[in-house]
C-alpha cells in the first residue's frame, strides 16, 4: 500500500484567469510519508490535491508513483483515494455498502465486498455501525466511515482533502489519533491539505506550504516552525515576531542589537527579518548583559499568557510558562536562544 | 371568536374547498360510468348497470389502452434520457448560446401544441415515417422540456463531488452512472418519467394529427365517442379507467423517492 509520491513543475491555469491556480509545483513524499500541505484559502492547495488525484487535468507537468509517470492515466485507475472535506457518504448505501463500494467497483460480489470492508470498518471502530443508513449517524462518524470506504480501496496514495475541519476540536482529536493508528498498521503514504498548522505538525511528518499557487516552503515539521523560507510562511505557522534589520557577517544588527545567528542559517550579507518564535523566548531577570525590555500587554492564551514585550519601537510576544506571572509595565528581561534565531531575506 | 380560531376556521374552509373543488368534478364521472339511464334532472342515475363499460370493451377499449400504454412508455423512454443529458449540459455550463438553446429546447412549452403538431406533421409526411413512429417522435418532443426542466433542478441541487469520490474508489464512468449517479437522481428521473408517460398516455392533438387515425389511443376512443350523443356511459367509463394506470405510477414513483435518502 506504500509509494512514493513525487509532483515535477504541476501547474493548472483555469481558464479564463491570468494567475495560475498552482504554479510549477514540485513535492516529494517517501513511501508511507504524510506530507501536509498548508495554505490560506484559495493558496491552490485543494487544486493541488485534484490535480495528484486525477480529477482535474493539469496544465503541465506531472505525477510520478514510485517514478511511474501517473498524469495521463484517468482518477479510477491510478490508485489514489481522496477523502473530502465533506463525508460524501453515497445516501443510498448503508455504512457496509459505502466502504464496499470500492470493492463492487472492482468487480466483487456484494458478500465479498462486504467481508473485505469489515476490516476498514473496524480500524476506524465502527465495526457495529454496518447496517445503519448513513443519514442516521453523526457528522463524525460519517467522516470516519468516508475514511474505512478510502481505505478499503487500498490506494498506493491517501489524499485528505481538509477532512477534519468541519469536526469540533474533540472530534478532530480522536480523527487524529485514528490517523496515527491507521498509520501504524497499514502505514499508506499520505497527502494531507489543511490551513491549520497545528493539524499539520500533530499529523504529518513534512509540511508544504502553498501561497498564492506558489510553494513556498517544504520540509520537516521543526523546520517549518523554526526555519520558515518566508515572513508569509512564518506568519502562516503561527509565527509572531518579525523583526527588521541587516546582517552583516552572519550577525543580524536591529532594535533588539546585535543577535549572532545559527551557523546554519543563511550567512549572506544584506537586509534580513529576523523571525523568533514566540514558544522559544524566556523572560529573565533583568541584567547589564540582557536585552530589556516593558511589558506593555498580557493576552490570555489557555492556560498560558502571551506577554508583548516593547524594545525600543519594536514589540516582542513571549509565550509565558504556565507558572510564570509578570504584571503590565514591569520590566524584563529577554532571552533569545540561538536555536530559536532564524533570519529571512526579502528576495531569493 | 379571536383573531386566530378564524384564521383557523378560514384555513380549515380553504382546505375543504381544495379537495371539493378536485373530488366533485370526479363524481358525475363515477356515477355515469355505472349508470345505465340517467335521464335530466335526476340527481342520481334511474338504472344502475356496466352498459358503458361493455360499450367500452366493444369499441376496442383494451387495445386502445395498450397503444396509450406503449406511446406513454416508448415517450418516457426516450424523452426521459434525452432530458437528463439536456440538463446536464446545460447545468454544466459547456452549452455554446445556453438562453438560445434553453429556448429552443423549452420553446414547445410555450407554443401552442396544435402549431407543433402541425409544422411537425409536415416534415413526418416529408420523412414517410410510419404513424406510430411519427407520433412518438413528436411526443417526445412535446416530453423534452418538462423532463429538462424537471431534470435541471435536479441537476441544481445535485453535488458532482459523489461522482469525483466514487472516481478515486476505482469507479469506471460507466459504474458512475450506474451506481452514483442513477441512485441519486432517481426521484427526479421517475419524476420526470412519469411526467412524459403523462404526455404520451394523454396526448389528443398529436395523436390524431400525426396518427391521423391509425394510432387509436384512449383519448382518441374517449374522443370520438364524446364527439357522439348518448354516449356519456360509455365515455364516463373510459375516463375513469384511464385515471388507473397514472395513478398506480405515480404511487410508484412515490415510493421511489421514498425510499431514497434511507439505506438499500
Amino acid at each position: 500500500m506504500t509509494t512514493r509520491l513525487q509532483v515535477r513543475n504541476l501547474t493548472r491555469q483555469h481558464p479564463g484567469q491570468q494567475a495560475p491556480a498552482l504554479d510549477g509545483l514540485h513535492l516529494e513524499v517517501d513511501a508511507g510519508g504524510c506530507l501536509a500541505v498548508l495554505g490560506p484559502s484559495g493558496s491552490g492547495k485543494s487544486t493541488a490535491l485534484r490535480l495528484i488525484a486525477g480529477l482535474d487535468t493539469p496544465t503541465g507537468g506531472t505525477v510520478l508513483l514510485d517514478g511511474a509517470d501517473m498524469t495521463d492515466v484517468p482518477a479510477e485507475k491510478r490508485g489514489i483515494a481522496m477523502v473530502f472535506q465533506r463525508p460524501l457518504l453515497f445516501p443510498h448505501l448503508s455504512v457496509i455498502d459505502n466502504v464496499a463500494f470500492a470493492g463492487r467497483a472492482a468487480g466483487l460480489s456484494r458478500s465479498a465486498s462486504r467481508a473485505a470492508s469489515r476490516r476498514y470498518l473496524d480500524l476506524v471502530q465502527l465495526g457495529g455501525y454496518a447496517d445503519r443508513a448513513v443519514a442516521d449517524i453523526s457528522g463524525g462518524q460519517a467522516q470516519r466511515v468516508a475514511l474505512a470506504r478510502s481505505l478499503a480501496a487500498e490506494p498506493k496514495v491517501l489524499l485528505l482533502d481538509e477532512p477534519f475541519s468541519a469536526l469540533d476540536s474533540a472530534l478532530r482529536s480522536d480523527m487524529y489519533a485514528l490517523l496515527r493508528t491507521i498509520r501504524d498498521e497499514l502505514n499508506p503514504t499520505i497527502v494531507l491539505v489543511t490551513h491549520d498548522q497545528s493539524e499539520a505538525a500533530v499529523v504529518a511528518d513534512a509540511i508544504a506550504v502553498l501561497i498564492g499557487g506558489v510553494l513556498e516552503h517544504h520540509s520537516d515539521v521543526r523546520t517549518a516552525y523554526l526555519r520558515p523560507s518566508t515572513v508569509a510562511v512564518h506568519r502562516l505557522m503561527g509565527g509572531l515576531n518579525e523583526i527588521p534589520g541587516t546582517i552583516v557577517a552572519g550577525v543580524h544588527h536591529s532594535e533588539l542589537g546585535s543577535v549572532v545567528l545559527p551557523a546554519d542559517d543563511d550567512p549572506r550579507d544584506g537586509p534580513a527579518t529576523l523571525v523568533i518564535r514566540q514558544e522559544m523566548l524566556r523572560l529573565v531577570p533583568v541584567t547589564a548583559a540582557t536585552l530589556t525590555g516593558v511589558v506593555t500587554a498580557l493576552q490570555p492564551a489557555g492556560i498560558r499568557q502571551r506577554a508583548c514585550v516593547r524594545v525600543g519601537t519594536t514589540s516582542v510576544f513571549v509565550e509565558l510558562a504556565p507558572h510564570v506571572t509578570v504584571a503590565p509595565g514591569a520590566q524584563v528581561g529577554l532571552e533569545l536562544p540561538t536555536e530559536a534565531l532564524h533570519a529571512v531575506r526579502a528576495g531569493p | 371568536m379571536s383573531a386566530p380560531l378564524i384564521r383557523a376556521a378560514l384555513g380549515r374552509a380553504l382546505r375543504v374547498a381544495l379537495v371539493l373543488w378536485f373530488v366533485v368534478p370526479l363524481v358525475p364521472i363515477l356515477l355515469w360510468a355505472f349508470a345505465n339511464r340517467w335521464p335530466f334532472p335526476d340527481l342520481l342515475p334511474q338504472q344502475w348497470g356496466l352498459d358503458g363499460v361493455r360499450s367500452g370493451l366493444a369499441a376496442g377499449a383494451p387495445r386502445a389502452f395498450v397503444v396509450s400504454a406503449t406511446l406513454g412508455l416508448a415517450v418516457a423512454a426516450i424523452a426521459t434520457p434525452a432530458g437528463a443529458l439536456a440538463a446536464r449540459a446545460l447545468d454544466s455550463g459547456r452549452v455554446p448560446l445556453p438562453r438560445l438553446t434553453e429556448a429552443v429546447l423549452f420553446a414547445p412549452l410555450i407554443l401552442p401544441a396544435f402549431a407543433v403538431a402541425l409544422g411537425l406533421d409536415v416534415l413526418v409526411l416529408r420523412a414517410r415515417a410510419p404513424s406510430p413512429v411519427a407520433v412518438v417522435a413528436v411526443l417526445v418532443v412535446a416530453a423534452i422540456p418538462y423532463t429538462t426542466y424537471l431534470m435541471r433542478v435536479a441537476f441544481g441541487a445535485y453535488d458532482s463531488g459523489y461522482e469525483d469520490e466514487a472516481r478515486t474508489l476505482g469507479a469506471s464512468r460507466a459504474t458512475v452512472l450506474i451506481r452514483v449517479q442513477i441512485p441519486l437522481l432517481a426521484p427526479a428521473l421517475s419524476g420526470a418519467a412519469f411526467l412524459a408517460f403523462l404526455v404520451g398516455w394523454s396526448d389528443y392533438v398529436v395523436t390524431l394529427l400525426i396518427g391521423g387515425g391509425r394510432v387509436v389511443s384512449v383519448p382518441i376512443l374517449v374522443g370520438s365517442f364524446a364527439a357522439g350523443t348518448g354516449n356519456s356511459a360509455v365515455v364516463a367509463a373510459l375516463s375513469l379507467a384511464a385515471v388507473v394506470p397514472p395513478l398506480i405510477l405515480l404511487i410508484v414513483v412515490a415510493r421511489a423517492g421514498r425510499r431514497t435518502g434511507t439505506r438499500t
